[in-house]
């Protein structure tokens, strides 16, 4: 235990000794377009007009995402009041754990418990991988959050193994019934997640610079 | 459906055979839970089938919470009729938390009833809809550990298994049914009931969800019972809040985590930061406030433990006073979950074996135990394993503490009394706060002993009436059962108030200091079995439900509206905090059906007769003819006759016409009995 890694509180320190690079995304564009499809509370209306599409030409950079959801482990006591408020939320009211746009990983015998939520990648995979640039970045809100489209979503789940190739488990999910991706988006500037957990394990990080993590500064097992 | 998945899955393990009923025939109006599995338990449970006979039913079942973000919502209900329940087995229930579940729900189902008897070991597995029945002959004879993670291998480490342990496959009386690390569902023996089935595990893995009818206003409710309840801990001292002042309010102000172990040994491991040993906050879905902790170090059994396991084996402290609650403090509890034993049981059977052998009633020869040893590694671990193994002395005591001691009678018998206070037929339930402070030296208060005739097993295990005298005592500065019981009472006042309508109900005691007063109890008991009902029918926890005592506020006053809040919520429908209690009234007036059936009268709600002899701290006593006054307003105020039987008129009230009729064709009640 005293030497296994808390990859939590690394996310935390990765922080700081960012690599000043910025990679570089090719062979995509970005049309400026409105969007919709996010079912916040029974309709996607209110929300059609937070998000904006911003271009990026060719070699551009994409803009980094200016939050990210934190978590210290050593807190966190596996209620997943996060995953249910997540769904609930972002899910038109329907509870689940699998709508959850963060994953509670426990080891109930050994008592270890993870958060796992989504990195807001300075290179996101998920963004890269889908076949219908479908994931974009929310300007709109402010956040840059890199967020899918669900208007766009054809549901080829290429988000979700293109993440999943480095990150387990996978941030994106599927909501079946919807036949979408679904991932986290920041809740467009109000983490619910961290304003519900109980037991202050969820911080939202800010930083008007944009956040550096997740690919290609972290990757996990 | 919002609120409920829509379904209850009904099982025949004889002919291994499913069915899908839907829960629309029972909700709203017997809600979920506890009040749905006793309608299904009146109509499918004959009265003379006993607790392992294939026609006993074992219901699961999850209320309409469950699933969603409701706060501590992580909870279902077993009933059926219970093994523990002594001498005559009988309709109980029992609870239990985790994070099982809101899994069904999301598989499909809001309950599952099992019945009939497998032919050889099984387990069911439940995922999104389908159901199976597969063979458990390789889990057979293993512990729930190891079963889960063996399961966890076929399944996926996402199911949720709920499984016995030895004790349940021998049909102890002391079985229990449990999940994870040790969330379990303990009192009633329904762990032996599952092994009677020949069922080792329900195995369930659901990812679709539950509707939510009104998310945001759900929202909001959460919110505010977490402001009331919990802060977010402090940055490396998870137990603590991070605002400073804030009483968490578990039971009227204990601490986050603090339900599990006491200061010793462990603790003072688990505060320093290079032993390897930790404690770490743990909770129910969907809790904001986490009464148990994670404990885990090199050489323990890591895992979590309530107060009932965790708290198990305080011999081991009387022993060893100078390390106080210690790693073997610890490990006894573990080790009862490791063999699926109720540790509330070995609250009785340890002090009483204990009396015995003081007694000398009782020697290491007659046991083959270790009696000598009480309070060391070497008793307890013989113990457990032969009473999950049935093996010598442990054969006896896997009846219970109540039938072994009557089945040896004499003395032995005599010693038992003292610890399981409920006479008649229903009794087989160890005490818990028949007085405030503890038996027999703690304040004899008048409600609790009408409570404790009342219920069908240990009627403190619903702790919000105790709340407010353990607050009270919190918030005078003492540890909740170590205040004088006069000292609370201008405290509770605004809360007794507020709960129940005067602050005269609060006035336990005569002017002169020297009796009781009777006066207010039954209506005190009426709404306390009405608000717990509905509390293990929605379902929600009893560390936080129903809420009345809160220690950051200067009246203390708590606010029970917000079960019925989350309620219609959740599901849409319009339930006033009034109209709850009309139907937690109608649903304990089902369940006393219930007991009418299996037998039970006025002449089984008694009190052994040391209860009436016995005078509390302050020489004041409980008196038997008080206690038949107030069990005779009690049930009046229910529309039960002086029997204690509902009547006839009641329970067309109620629209439990067919109940009423059934009860009348069998000569139960009478029509002239319900004037
Ligand atoms: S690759 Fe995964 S972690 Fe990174 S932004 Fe996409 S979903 Fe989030
Ligand atoms: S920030 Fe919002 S979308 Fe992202 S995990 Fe938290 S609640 Fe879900
Ligand atoms: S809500 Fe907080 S404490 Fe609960 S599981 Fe999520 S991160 Fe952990």
């Amino acid at each position: 235990m005293a030497n296994e890694k808390d990859r939590s509180l690394d996310r935390r320190d990765s922080q700081e000794q960012v690599v000043r690079k910025t990679p570089c995304i090719s062979r995509r564009q970005f049309l400026k377009a409105g969007v919709a499809g996010f079912a916040f509370l029974a309709g996607s209306s209110g929300v059609r007009d937070m998000l904006e599409l911003v271009a990026f030409a060719e070699g551009e950079q994409l803009a980094l995402a200016k939050g990210v959801v934190l978590v210290d482990k050593k807190l966190c006591s596996g209620c997943r009041t996060c995953e249910a408020v997540c769904s609930t939320y972002n899910s038109s009211g329907r509870s689940s754990s699998a709508l959850a746009r963060v994953i509670l990983e426990k080891d109930y015998l050994k008592g270890d418990y993870e958060a796992n939520t989504c990195f807001q990648c300075v290179e996101p995979l998920c963004l890269q991988a889908c076949p219908v640039e479908a994931i974009k970045i929310d300007k709109k809100s402010g956040t840059n959050a890199r967020i899918v489209d669900e208007e766009e979503c054809i549901g080829a789940k290429d988000c979700i193994g293109a993440c999943g190739s480095v990150f387990t488990p996978p941030r994106p999910r599927f909501d079946v019934e919807r036949g979408v991706a679904i991932k986290c988006h920041l809740c467009f500037g109000d983490p619910q997640c961290v304003k519900f957990c109980p037991y202050g394990a969820l911080e939202f990080k800010w930083s008007d610079d944009g956040v550096r993590t997740g690919y290609p500064i972290i990757k996990e097992g | 459906m919002n609120g409920w998945a829509g379904k209850i899955l009904r099982v025949n393990l004889t002919e291994r055979k499913f069915e899908n009923i839907p829960t629309s025939d029972y909700v709203p109006t017997y809600i979920g839970g506890r009040g749905v599995a006793s309608r299904i338990y009146w109509e499918e449970v004959p009265p003379d089938a006993g607790a392992f006979d294939p026609d006993n039913r074992l219901i699961f079942a999850t209320g309409p919470l469950q699933g969603t973000m409701a706060p501590t919502s992580g909870r279902f209900m077993v009933v059926g009729k219970a093994a523990q329940t002594a001498p005559v087995e009988a309709y109980c229930r029992s609870g239990c938390g985790g994070h099982w579940a809101p899994e069904l729900k999301w598989a499909g189902f809001d309950a599952v009833v099992v019945y009939g008897q497998a032919s050889k070991p099984v387990y069911i597995w439940i995922q999104d809809g389908k159901t199976e029945i597969r063979d458990a002959s390789k889990l057979w004879g293993l512990d729930p550990f190891t079963t889960q993670e063996m399961l966890w291998k076929v399944h996926g480490k996402e199911a949720r298994v709920m499984t016995i342990g030895k004790a349940g496959e021998t049909k102890s009386r002391l079985g229990i049914i449990i999940t994870d690390s040790g969330d379990a569902s303990g009192q009633g023996g329904y762990g032996g009931v599952m092994g009677s089935k020949n069922l080792k595990a329900i195995v369930v893995r659901g990812t679709g969800s539950v509707r939510v009818a009104r998310p945001k206003e759900l929202m909001e409710v959460a919110r505010h019972i977490r402001s009331l309840f919990s802060r977010p801990s402090k940055p490396g001292s998870p137990l603590e809040p991070n605002e400073p002042g804030f009483t968490y309010n578990i039971w009227g102000g204990q601490g986050r985590g603090q339900l599990t172990g006491a200061p010793g040994e462990l603790w003072n491991l688990c505060s320093d930061p290079n032993s390897g040993y930790e404690r770490l906050p743990d909770a129910c879905y969907a809790c904001p406030i986490g009464c148990r902790t994670r404990v885990r170090g090199p050489d323990i059994t890591s895992g979590v433990a309530q107060c009932t396991q965790s708290n198990m084996y305080l011999e081991s402290i009387m022993k060893d006073p100078e390390k106080g609650y210690s790693k073997l403090t610890w490990e006894a509890g573990r080790m009862a979950d490791y063999y699926g034993i109720n540790a509330y049981d070995i609250h009785g059977i340890n002090p009483w074996l204990t009396a015995c052998y003081e007694e000398g009633v009782l020697s290491n020869k007659d046991t083959g135990l270790p009696l000598d040893k009480i309070g060391e590694r070497e008793f307890i671990s013989e113990l457990l394993r032969k009473i999950a193994y049935r093996e010598g002395f442990g054969d006896l005591l896997a009846e219970g503490c109540q039938r072994a001691a009557t089945k040896l009678g004499g003395k032995p018998e005599k010693l038992m009394w003292v610890l399981y206070p409920r006479a008649g037929k229903f009794g087989g339930y160890r005490e818990h706060w028949l007085y405030y402070g503890g038996f027999p030296d703690g304040y004899a208060i008048s409600p609790l002993a009408l409570m404790w005739v009342l219920d069908n097993r240990d009627a403190m295990v619903s702790h919000n009436f105790m709340s407010q005298l353990w607050g009270a005592a919190t918030s005078l500065g003492y540890p909740p059962n170590f205040a004088e019981a006069e000292e609370l009472i201008p405290v509770i006042k605004p809360t007794m108030k507020y709960a129940y309508g005067s602050e005269k109900a609060a006035e336990f005691f005569t002017p002169d200091g020297k009796g009781l007063k009777w006066d207010w109890a039954p209506r005190v008991a009426k709404r306390f079995f009405e608000r717990t009902i509905l509390k293990d029918s929605y379902i929600v926890c009893d560390v936080a439900f129903p809420f009345l005592y809160n220690p950051n506020s200067g009246d203390h006053v708590g606010d029970s509206s917000l079960e019925s809040k989350l309620f219609t919520a959740v599901t849409g429908v319009e339930m006033s905090e009034g109209e709850s209690y009309e139907a937690g009234d109608m649903l304990c007036t089902l369940e006393r059906a219930i007991q009418a059936r299996e037998g039970r009268t006025s002449d089984d709600d008694v009190l052994r007769d040391i209860c009436f002899t016995n005078k509390d701290a302050a020489g004041r006593q409980y008196h038997r003819d008080d206690l038949e006054r107030a069990k005779a307003e009690y049930y009046k105020l229910s529309g039960w006759d002086q029997t204690g039987t509902p009547t006839l008129n009641r329970l067309k009230e109620l629209k439990l016409s067919d109940v009423a009729e059934a009860l009348q064709r069998k000569g139960i009640i009478t029509p002239d009995q319900s004037t």
